[in-house]
């Protein structure tokens, strides 16, 4: 072949059809959710959990303990469903500090350059999994525990009674708040053992702890931690609650946005 | 191009515009300018450390240069509409979750573009995966996840293909069936850009050479050019006269030696001088050649200076 062939070779002409789009992103994430063992493990778990422990504790209920109210009863049923959010924030944290530590983000980054398009799809999927499922967890374990407590001198609650709907729909929106939030700490952190111990020392355990401290500051902060801020909106009764319900959807509104927003602009400027 | 409107860049262009790369005081990339073309294989040479991961990382967008620019099509990666049409990457073998399945990874990757999955399953019996495209990746051997990697590249049947140490870990089946698939890839017209710190494998395959070590450009040539402008060639000479030639040829700037008896290797002139010098002195040849450097000579030569790991026998008694 010639000097002048070599440079008259036609160019080569890609696929025109295929577009990166917002919903091809979105289809991807939720392809890469299912498509790893740990999700179906850690979200049975979260189910079994959720429903095995409200009911064995709903069955179980001392009379002693018996201080009636609505908030007393829905304390029992949801036993269980506060634990698996702790399944459900690891699992969120894995979705993105596992693509960091198998070095699958290459790929990920590749196909989608610009970056945040991933961090919204992931956080959109897992959230709006989230919030299917526990929909169904939380109403199948309110009814059954309330079956339960039935009999007992708390006595049951029903979802007509006041504010009960409200604290039911409360602890589903608290799950996919918790979830959400470790979204964006896996995406800020990108390290499992980090993220998961940051999780639970800072946004579970900390604001416990903090309420030990001779400083009255540090007393009045607490309800808007993080990880306390979603607290009213899980109770029926909220005339005791340190935040109103406003004040914590708030509030959740507020960290989410600082979360992500710092999630954003580190996913940006980091190199991968 | 003349007159074809489509602007300063070429189509299938990669374009390394004083590229710097530094992670904190150490200089990965330094001021590193070269161009990559289509319908021909270019091969990126180097040693260890020298850069190369890094370059690609930023053609492709993963690591931010400190400072210049790499383009590819005229544009920096971020711009594509549709990324994986435009460009295929193989940056680091297992860029997989370990977890899940082959043929999981590709189709996620698809889904992102719109993607069919008849295309899906193209690329991983293109690439010999059919068996076990079902299995998880973490199970796979190396040589199975650069066969992954390969298919991950294609997936978009992109006009680009950027590929980081594409040949290792795979057997000498599959050493030649890549040679043989990237040759064909860029006999349609497509840039194939292949990085490799092995000399003899890009020999085989590339056509064109992009040479750095430290981070810097130290040749932009083609395989036939970089070989006899950096290789020491010697002229071979089997002479029963050998030692009367020897005092004959030597003289300033000629290097002669004589491996065993009645042969010489005689470099700094070449083998008409050798002959004539003969013909002159009324002595006989029994062979007279030209050994041409190999690559290997020429890169280790060229590269001498700039292999940031060297060791040392210092200590070693």
């Amino acid at each position: 072949m010639t000097a002048a062939a070599m440079t008259e070779r036609p160019a080569y002409a890609p696929p025109q059809q295929y577009r990166l789009t917002f919903t091809g992103e979105l289809r991807s994430e939720w392809t890469k959710l299912w498509s790893l063992r740990s999700t179906w493990i850690v979200l049975l778990c979260a189910v079994v959990f959720a429903g095995g422990l409200g009911a064995l504790i709903s069955a179980n209920v001392p009379d002693e303990a018996a201080v009636g109210g609505a908030d007393t009863a829905l304390a029992y049923a949801m036993a269980g469903v506060s634990l698996s959010s702790v399944f459900v924030a690891v699992l969120g944290i894995l979705t993105v500090t596992g693509e960091y530590s198998t070095g699958s983000i290459r790929s990920t980054l590749s196909a989608a350059p610009k970056r945040l398009g991933m961090l919204w799809s992931k956080a959109l999927v897992f959230g709006a999994v989230v919030a299917v499922l526990f929909t169904v967890m939380v109403f199948a374990t309110f009814f059954m525990s309330q079956a339960l407590l039935e009999g007992t001198a708390i006595g049951g609650v029903s979802l007509g009674d006041d504010g009960v709907l409200r604290a039911v729909l409360g602890h589903v929106a608290m799950i996919v708040y918790l979830a959400l939030l470790a979204v964006a700490i896996g995406a800020i952190l990108r390290n499992s053992a980090g993220a998961i111990g940051f999780y639970v020392g800072v946004i579970m355990v900390l604001p416990q702890l903090a309420t030990l401290l001779p400083w009255e500051w540090v007393a009045d902060a607490v309800p808007y931690a993080p990880g306390n801020a979603a607290n009213t909106i899980a109770l029926a009764d909220t005339s005791s609650s340190a935040l109103s319900l406003g004040e914590s959807w708030l509030w959740m509104g507020i960290w989410l946005a600082v979360a992500y927003g710092l999630a954003a602009v580190l996913l940006k400027r980091r190199d991968v | 191009m003349n007159g074809g409107g489509c602007g300063r860049s070429v189509v299938g262009m990669i374009e390394i515009e004083h590229l710097t790369k530094r992670y904190g005081r150490k200089t990965a990339v330094d001021d590193l300018t070269f161009a990559v073309k289509p319908g021909v294989v270019t091969g990126f040479l180097g040693p260890n450390g020298a850069g190369k991961s890094t370059t690609m990382r930023a053609i492709v967008g993963l690591d931010a240069p400190t400072s210049g620019l790499a383009r590819v099509n005229g544009r920096h990666y971020s711009e594509f509409r549709s990324p994986l049409t435009e460009v295929g990457a193989l940056l680091e073998a297992k860029s997989v979750h370990a977890g899940r399945s082959a043929y999981k990874h590709l189709l996620a990757l698809a889904r992102t573009h719109g993607i069919p999955v008849r295309r899906v399953h193209e690329v991983i019996d293109l690439v010999g995966l059919h068996e076990v495209a079902g299995k998880r990746v973490g199970g796979f051997s190396l040589g199975m996840g650069q066969r992954l990697g390969i298919a991950v590249a294609l997936l978009g049947d992109p006009g680009v293909l950027i590929l980081d140490e594409p040949v290792n870990g795979l057997d000498p089946d599959g050493v030649k069936w890549i040679r043989l698939l990237l040759k064909g890839l860029a006999a349609e017209g497509r840039t194939v850009f292949l990085s490799s710190h092995l000399m003899s494998e890009l020999a085989q395959t590339a056509e064109h050479l992009i040479v750095i070590g430290q981070g810097r450009l130290l040749a932009d040539t083609t395989v036939d050019d970089f070989v006899s402008g950096n290789g020491k060639s010697r002229v071979r000479v089997v002479s029963p006269d050998a030692a009367l030639l020897a005092e004959h040829l030597a003289g300033p700037g000629v290097a002669i030696a004589s491996p065993e008896r009645g042969v010489l290797e005689v470099s700094g002139t070449e083998a008409a001088v050798v002959g004539q010098t003969a013909a002159a002195h009324g002595l006989v040849l029994h062979e007279l050649r030209t050994d041409r450097g190999s690559l290997e000579d020429a890169f280790m030569q060229l590269t001498a200076d700039a292999v940031e790991y060297r060791q040392t026998t210092e200590g070693v008694k």
